[in-house]
């Protein structure tokens, strides 16, 4: 009898029938000539390099279109006006306070993720928001809060006079006694996923960070003849934005499916794709900023697992500040 | 009404800006009446689906940087198998789902579906229904789903001007060509690409004779009478849809097969775009495996 002809299969069909043992494989090859690397070709410690347009949309006062990998994510930031007198709880703000209490206050900050557009084949339409999408939303939304990326001074609209001139916050000041705050500005962010490869918060948060910071809100005034917001049509500088938060996430990808912390080995990935987030549990995230010359750290978030400890937490850093850099060179 | 899984606003209304002096209007190049306005179609663009499409409608008087008008995207997940509760059925179950984006249009749009989203999603099902060979797929489902990134609206007008819905008909139509290419980037039997057109009964400026326009650019004429969207199949030459909204005058009484026939025009034209997209995305392949 003839012997049975070897079954071969491809690397997909690999992929697709057992995909632990297929990353497993490609992390730690069985023999030594070919060097360990991720499923697309990519370091553990290597991050996609991102791709960044604004001004797209016509209808948003500002926007951006992220793509990363096989990720496309689309932000879209409107502005609306909101009117004090229908904040039910609406207080004039003090005069020593900070502004960011007046965001969180009257929810002048609205973030939204939608997944639901087919951009993976977990993710259909006609359903309500998973809890990937809402704790999405929770995060982003947090985030924005704590980072203080706005101030809620640039979003007031004050009952102004016709000499309008850019900036005219210190002119108006000396002027008169007390100006009154008439309304606010209240920002729709919507952040729409056209295309899910893994890691949505990353490439979230770059676009809301991409979004706002080419919007440009018209220059809005109380009138009192018509008793209500006007907007002028003169040319109005960009959203002040401070600082330059940016966010990377690892993922940590054990050998044994289940493994108790100190057995096996594992590999930290950072910026997973779609097949190694769906195989790892544990994920690190770290929110950096380097304006300012020295690293600071925003946010950490871990969950998922026990093997990320503060020793490893601090390799992480290096990964996100080089991914800070990157991210700043892309957006000028 | 607060949705309890997202982020919701203030409690209060809050309005769009309003401004205190009306745009100057843009002068609207004068274009000849059967001009189509070009087409951009990618396939390819969501590498988790099984098929997927991007479309881009170009803007001819675009002031911004971004000189396109009308974007959509469309993903297409199957065929899979259908659940098991459900009843077996001896063709291919189409279930297509149209939705516009928050901020696609002048007036800031939900995330909740409404009633206008739903009727585009019927006529988009029936214009595909003629063309996939149902029959190859019994028992199983395919989930067509179209975001509309940007709508084909008017920037110019103020406020006050009451949106009376005329460029839902250019959706639609760039709604049947984005579909009718995913699908074939998806690898499911038809008998030929469906394409999309559109004509209108316009009068250019206030004492003109209405005439018939192809791809009205919405911001252009003085007056829009009727309008009409043709999903067709060029090379069988059948329609498989035609949606019709307006009033006719009552002189010609062929006006409606005028209209309807010159939408084919714009129809064959969106067909030649599919097909040129659908060749290139195959002549990688073809240069791979020769």
């Amino acid at each position: 009898m003839a012997a049975p002809s070897p079954l071969t299969i491809s690397s997909a069909t690999f992929a697709k029938l057992s995909p632990h043992p297929y990353l497993l494989a490609n992390l730690q090859p069985p023999d030594s000539s070919t060097p360990s690397a991720r499923t697309n070709g990519r370091q553990p410690a290597q991050t996609r390099p991102y791709n960044i347009n604004t001004s797209s949309l016509s209808h948003a006062h500002g926007s951006a279109v992220v793509r990363t990998g096989d990720a496309t994510v689309i932000c879209g930031v409107r502005g609306e006006t909101l009117l004090t007198t229908q904040i039910p709880n609406y207080r004039p703000p003090q005069d020593d306070s900070s502004g960011s209490d007046e965001l969180r206050d009257y929810d002048l900050l609205v973030p939204n993720v939608e997944l639901a557009t087919g951009s993976a084949p977990n993710f259909l339409p006609g359903v309500p928001p998973t809890t990937l999408a809402q704790t999405l939303s929770t995060r982003l939304f947090s985030l924005m809060h704590t980072s203080k990326l706005l101030n809620a001074e640039d979003l007031r609209i004050y009952q102004d006079d016709l000499n309008i001139e850019g900036g005219s916050e210190e002119e108006n000041e000396s002027g008169e006694g007390e100006k009154e705050i008439k309304a606010y500005w209240v920002l729709y962010i919507d952040v729409l996923f056209i295309s899910f490869d893994g890691n949505p918060f990353d490439v979230a948060w770059a676009a809301i960070l991409a979004a706002l910071r080419d919007t440009k809100l018209p220059h809005a005034y109380w009138d009192v003849d018509r008793e209500m917001v006007l907007c002028s049509r003169e040319e109005t500088p960009p959203l002040k934005i401070r600082g330059l938060p940016v966010a990377c996430t690892a993922a940590v990808f054990t050998a044994k499916e289940r493994q108790k912390k100190g057995t096996g080995q594992f590999w930290i990935l950072a910026d997973p794709d779609r097949l190694e987030q769906s195989l790892c549990d544990e994920t690190v995230t770290m929110v950096i900023d380097c304006t300012e010359g020295e690293t600071r750290v925003l946010a950490i978030s871990k969950n998922g697992g026990t093997v990320v400890g503060p020793g490893l937490m601090k390799e992480l850093a290096p990964i996100a500040e080089a991914r800070w850099k990157e991210f700043r060179a892309v957006l000028r | 009404m607060a949705d309890r899984r997202r982020i919701n606003g203030p409690v209060g209304p809050t309005a769009p800006p309003v401004y205190d002096c009306p745009q100057s209007r843009r002068v609207a190049k004068q274009l000849d009446d059967n001009a189509i306005r070009k087409i951009f179609l990618k396939t390819g663009v969501t590498p988790s689906a099984s098929g997927s499409a991007y479309l881009e409608i170009e803007d001819p008087n675009a002031t911004g940087p971004s000189g396109t008008s009308l974007k959509l995207t469309c993903t297409v997940h199957g065929p899979r198998a259908l659940p098991r509760s459900a009843p077996f059925s001896p063709h291919i179950i189409l279930s297509t789902h149209v939705k516009y984006a928050p901020f696609a249009t002048r007036q800031r749009r939900g995330y909740l579906r409404d009633s206008s989203e739903r009727d585009l999603g019927v006529h988009l099902e029936t214009a595909l229904r003629g063309a996939i060979i149902a029959d190859r797929w019994p028992k199983s489902g395919v989930d067509i789903i179209v975001t509309i990134i940007e709508g084909d609206q008017n920037r110019d007008s103020p406020e006050y001007d009451r949106d009376e819905g005329w460029d839902m008909m250019n959706v639609l139509s760039g709604c049947i060509t984005v579909a009718s290419a995913a699908i074939a980037d998806a690898g499911i039997d038809c008998v030929d690409t469906v394409a999309g057109g559109v004509a209108a009964l316009v009068a250019k400026d206030d004492k003109s004779q209405p005439s018939i326009v192809l791809d009205p650019d919405v911001a252009r004429y003085h007056k829009i009478f009727a309008a009409c969207c043709v999903a067709y199949l060029p090379t069988r030459d059948e329609v498989t849809n035609i949606w019709f909204k307006g009033q006719l005058p009552g002189a010609d009484a062929m006006i409606y097969n005028k209209m309807v026939e010159r939408s084919l025009i714009a129809c064959r034209n969106a067909n030649q775009v599919v097909v040129l997209a659908l060749k290139e995305a195959i002549r990688p392949a073809q240069q791979d495996s020769s």
